[in-house]
């Protein structure tokens, strides 16, 4: 039974994501043609695709590059590049059929190939990408012939499709994988549904449409310029004029401004975007369990929504998950409690309170926000808490992954896998808070084996009630996504993952001003 | 000196800016006493409110009363603005006048060397600085001060030169005095008046550029109540509340405007013209 | 004017940048960043930083490094940024054209407005008009620059919908469009020059106008205009180009902050992106770039000022 429900779980996410453009399509046919323009809050240094770091660098890579696999609006995935998928039984090797016809952007025909140099580059440390780690437990790849790739993992990991989603995941040429890989910083050969006209990191991108594309209907819109906005108040005035027709990432603040103006259209959905205040668990005083939890307890979590999010949030119990992702299931709220607080902080033998240095860098600027309002609520259990700002260029030389008490700032995962592997198993790829839980660890490592919803949603549960009672960081609430629109592009939504954006299923309409 | 402070109030410029300095110097001396509430306690219930008898000028995102937060930041503010410039004073003051009676070779090479430096705006010189030292409120003060002290030089040197032709001067060179001796106690109590007039105007720009390196987030932290921080905070929220970015904005143009129409008083003050 | 005087006056540029090459690199070199971390990302192995930071000389004594450096830079190659990738000197001399075009409309406008603001305010000294004229040139000091521009945006774009808030256009693409766009940040730099020349303007021509020299013009029946235009505005305006190229200090230091709210890919915006990301390359070159444009203003100015002062004195 439980066979023939994985079997039919797996084989029907492929069949279903088939015809893809369909739930779209019922509506009025996308306009084709026309220029969009969207816009980001800060520069897309980097366009090599196996090293962004940013949103509006996965922005930009995204529409130049195609990954095996891509996430829709809901999370799910659907096939991008790969056809469909089957792993064998032990969830320890996974066989991607690969879309046949495809070129890239030079004229040079996709195949396996480029799919085994992609993840090779991306998994050979000397290519130093951030995906490393996100892209499965993969151990070899393996071409079986030009449309079959076949995926041999280190154990059993039943997420690998998700995984082929990540933003680093982009597939790139063979050619220019073995060779020479750094000229992917300044020209683009991807798959994607734009080729790249102009790069200025600062100030423009410009993609036009992939003719080639292997989708013939989409992408629906002849050119994209991505502009830059170092202001976000400038950014939401330009809006308002209609000088852009997208805002990618909008604040809370900007958000309500925009609401309501004539012609704009702001978009939100609830995610699991978090800011959380990171304890060195090495460190003391924060390698007491008990001191951590006692300064959760002084967080009145839903005025921190407020204060951080202007209310576009939800309140967080100090785990990474919420019900926006898959096998979520909520535990006990905790709530506000002074008295508990001092007495925890009493026993770890701060019996008149206890001062630190909270470090926030000072983007984006919530994270100074949560540091003000933790100072603020903390006061009242006798905890002293400094607030220092810095510039981020600093805060990640100096402070990130070595400090022992700072606020940090990440996008949803596409998985919980991918949370946790990301920032709290002990291998993680950024292991801030030096946690090290072995206990934590194993059941984190047997949920991503397990195939069974209902039993994964139990280790979840219970690797997250561990956090909970630990308390390696705070995370106080969730950040809904929030952007922007004109109501003259249709077809955009806001992702919940914040970095996905599938700008190759908008289009104008004929209100549309007509530009270039 | 009563005379002194008649011409000074007899023009419009000195009497106003005596007003508005005077009227700033109170705020900072009894502001925190004065302030109806604690400047950094969080109201969620009270964000964003407008002027009303218990919160005067409103209260901003976070709930906290603007009016006292202004009482509270006005020394924040306007004290390391006068700090600042009086050390970016001294320094210029020292350099200048040494120079000035140095003359010659050492002159010439310390002039251009400052002006070198003088080619790289204060702005853009300051934020090089507090990159270096990191950002804090004495870190900046440390960088305007810097700032300013190339542009004391050359303005001290200046009058400096006219000092050194005075014949005190040079019988103080005659009785063999030490040029320490000369540059402390004959040259610069006489280039001090116009050198206050300067720093009297240039406190307005140290407050700006407080202000705007705060806006460049390498000025004072977060909660402080500085002023130019509180303006430049107040840039997200201004669209759901007018009132926390008007009113520090007024307490920065108080000072800016009421020093620089003190310092154009003294000026005429000092220099009557017929 | 020798040509010994511009010979010396040139010196004097090589001294400047010389010195500011100094400081900009001591600067860079105490900078708390690692130039292979930022090149590599957070993401890089301890073997790669290594052999980065041999290949790119980081090993190597400090001197060393300034002299390597400085050897490029003399050659025009100002490096390559740690940020993008790409080399530095073409972007930065990109942005510079951009910052130029900005700052060359804000000292016209700036002319155009406090030179005949000045000559009112003085000639009507103590009336009405001058009044009028010192009220502008305090309101112009009262505000730092980022709370003006925030202002004429939210007053002359978001609500008047009279111009394009932010943002850049190229003149090349869009002659009119461009312009628009420039309007806003043009005024708002502005401002804070004009208060500054207005005064100096009317204080010079205050002290010209009390000289014995006009007084005795006047004695000899010449009427109060062509006092004015003949004799006082020459001697009064000459120093007005000394104190307007030392102004451009400051406007480039406007610069900064109006091109970071304006969206304006400048010379400023890209030190203070280069500065965020401690790009360091990137920094060393647009400090660089700026103070020898300030030191290039600073030299026209003052051979202009010589010229002009023969003319004067001869003519």
């Amino acid at each position: 039974m439980l066979e023939m429900k994985r079997r039919f779980f797996l084989a029907g996410t492929a069949a279903v994501f088939a015809a893809p453009a369909l739930g779209l399509a019922q509506t009025a046919k996308p306009a084709k043609g026309g220029t969009l323009r969207i816009s980001v809050d800060q520069a897309a240094s980097v366009i090599h695709p196996l090293l962004t770091r940013v949103n509006p660098e996965y922005l930009v890579t995204e529409l130049l590059y195609s990954n095996l696999t891509r996430l829709k609006v809901d999370m799910s995935v659907e096939p991008d590049l790969a056809e469909s998928w089957t792993p064998n039984d032990g969830l320890t090797e996974w066989t991607f059929k690969l879309r046949k016809g495809v070129t890239f952007h030079d004229g040079s025909p996709f195949t396996a190939k480029d799919v085994v140099a992609t993840f090779k580059a991306i998994l050979n440390p000397a290519t130093a990408s951030p995906g490393r780690n996100n892209v499965g437990p993969i151990s070899d790849i393996v071409a079986v012939d030009d449309t079959t790739v076949l995926f041999k993992l280190s154990g059993a990991y039943a997420d690998l499709p998700v995984a082929m989603a990540y933003t680093n995941a982009r597939i790139i040429p063979a050619s220019i994988a073995t060779g020479d890989l750094k000229s992917l910083s300044t020209k683009a050969v991807g798959t994607g549904p734009f080729k790249l006209v102009s790069y200025e990191p600062d100030r423009l991108i410009v993609v036009e449409r992939n003719p080639n594309y292997y989708d013939p209907a989409r992408p629906y819109l002849d050119r994209i310029e991505v502009q830059v906005f170092p202001d976000i108040s400038a950014e939401g005035s330009a809006m308002i004029a209609g000088n852009v027709d997208i805002i990618s990432t909008l604040q809370p603040t900007e958000y309500l401004r925009l609401d309501g103006n004539d012609g704009v259209e702001v978009l939100r959905t609830p995610s699991g975007q978090f800011c959380n205040i990171n304890f060195g668990c090495d460190t003391a005083p924060f390698n007491d369990a008990r001191v951590r939890r006692a300064i959760a307890l002084t967080v009145d979590r839903e005025a921190m929504v407020n204060f951080v999010t202007e209310g576009f949030g939800t309140p967080g119990n100090d785990t990474p998950l919420n019900p926006s992702y898959q096998f979520f299931k909520a535990a006990k709220q905790r709530q506000k409690n002074i008295q508990e607080a001092k007495k925890l902080l009493a026993e770890a033998g701060f019996p008149n309170g206890l001062q630190a240095t909270l470090i926030a860098s000072d983007r984006p600027a919530v994270r100074t926000q949560l540091a003000v309002a933790l100072k603020e609520m903390a006061k009242e259990a006798g905890i002293t808490i400094n607030v220092q700002t810095m510039p981020h260029a600093t805060y990640l030389e100096q402070v990130w992954k070595k400090g022992s008490f700072y606020v940090g700032f990440y996008n949803m995962q596409p998985t919980p896998d991918g949370i946790f592997k990301l920032l709290y198993t002990s291998d993680a790829s950024w292991n801030e808070t030096r946690w090290n839980n072995k206990a934590f660890d194993a059941l984190v490592a047997e949920a991503r084996g397990t195939i069974d919803a209902a039993k994964r949603t139990e280790l979840y549960t219970k690797a997250q009630e561990l956090m909970n009672e630990e308390v390696p960081s705070i995370i106080p609430s969730f950040f809904d996504v929030l952007s922007a629109k004109r109501s003259w592009v249709s077809g955009y939504q806001a992702h919940p993952r914040a970095s996905v954006f599938r700008l190759d299923y908008a289009s104008l309409t004929d209100k549309a001003p007509k530009r270039g | 000196m009563a005379d002194f402070i008649k011409r000074l109030l007899r023009t419009p410029q000195g009497a106003i800016g005596v007003l508005l300095v005077l009227l700033v110097l109170v705020i900072v001396l009894f502001g925190p006493m004065l302030a109806p509430h604690d400047p950094e306690t969080l109201a969620p219930l009270t964000r964003y409110k407008g002027p009303s008898a218990a919160y005067w000028l409103g209260t901003d995102q976070y709930g906290r009363d603007i009016f006292s937060r202004l009482l509270i930041g006005a020394r924040a503010t306007v004290v390391m603005a006068v700090l600042a410039t009086i050390a970016g004073t001294l320094l210029g003051a020292f350099v200048g006048t040494t120079s000035a009676f140095l003359g010659g070779r050492a002159d010439e090479l310390i002039m251009r060397t400052i002006d070198a430096v003088m080619s790289i705006p204060s702005l853009l010189f300051a934020l090089l600085v507090v990159n270096l030292l990191g950002s804090s409120t004495v870190n900046a003060l440390i960088a305007v001060a810097i700032a300013f002290a190339p542009g004391m030089a050359r303005i001290t040197r200046s009058v400096a030169l006219s000092v050194r032709k005075q014949d005190y001067v040079n019988a103080a060179v005659a009785r063999g005095e030490s040029s320490a001796y000369i540059i402390l106690r004959e040259m610069l109590p006489n280039v001090i008046a116009p050198i206050i007039v300067e720093m009297t105007i240039r406190i307005s720009f140290a407050v700006m550029l407080f202000a705007t390196l705060s806006f460049l987030g390498l000025g004072a932290q977060p909660p402080a109540a500085e002023w130019g921080l509180m303006v430049s905070e107040a840039r997200r929220y201004m669209h759901l509340s007018a009132g926390i970015l008007i009113w520090p904005s007024v307490a920065i143009a108080v000072v800016a405007v009421g020093f620089n129409l003190l310092g154009d008083g003294l000026r005429d003050a000092l220099n009557p013209r017929t | 004017m020798s040509p010994n005087y511009i010979a010396k006056r040139l010196v004097m540029i090589v001294y400047t940048l010389f010195i500011v090459s100094l400081i900009v690199f001591a600067i860079t070199q105490i900078l708390p960043a690692d130039a292979a971390v930022m090149m590599l990302g957070e993401n890089a192995t301890q073997d790669a930083l290594a052999a980065l930071r041999e290949n790119m000389g980081l090993n190597a004594p400090v001197w060393q490094q300034y002299a390597i450096w400085l050897g490029h830079v003399l050659q025009g190659d100002l490096g390559t940024s740690l940020r993008t990738g790409q080399p530095v000197g073409p972007v930065m001399f990109e942005a510079l054209g951009r910052s130029l075009l900005l700052a060359f409309l804000s000292i016209g406008l700036m002319l155009v407005l406090a030179i005949p603001l000045g000559i009112i305010a003085a000639v009507r000294r103590g009336k009405i008009a001058d009044m009028v004229v010192s009220l502008i040139s305090y309101a112009g000091v009262a505000l730092p620059e980022f709370v003006t521009a925030t202002v004429a945006v939210l007053v002359f774009a978001d609500l008047m919908k009279w111009l394009p808030p932010t943002g850049y256009v190229p003149l090349t693409e869009n002659f009119a469009g461009g312009i628009a766009h420039l309007v806003l940040p043009v005024c708002v730099i502005s401002v804070i020059l004009i208060a500054h020349v207005s005064r100096m303007v009317r204080s010079e021509l205050v002290d010209v106008l009390h000289t014995d020299y006009i007084r005795a013009a006047r004695l000899k029946g010449i009427s109060r205009g062509q006092v004015l235009r003949r004799h006082a505005l020459r001697n009064a305006l000459l120093p007005t180009i000394t104190i307007v190229a030392l102004d451009v200090g400051y406007l480039l230091g406007g610069v900064i902050v109006v091109e970071e709210i304006f969206a304006i890919p400048g010379i400023g915006r890209q030190l203070i992106v280069a500065i965020q990301a401690r790009d360091l390359p990137a920094i060393q070159a647009g400090v660089l770039i700026m103070a020898a444009t300030y030191s290039i203003v600073n030299f026209i100015a003052d051979i202009l000022y010589a010229w002009l002062d023969k003319r004067i004195q001869y003519g």
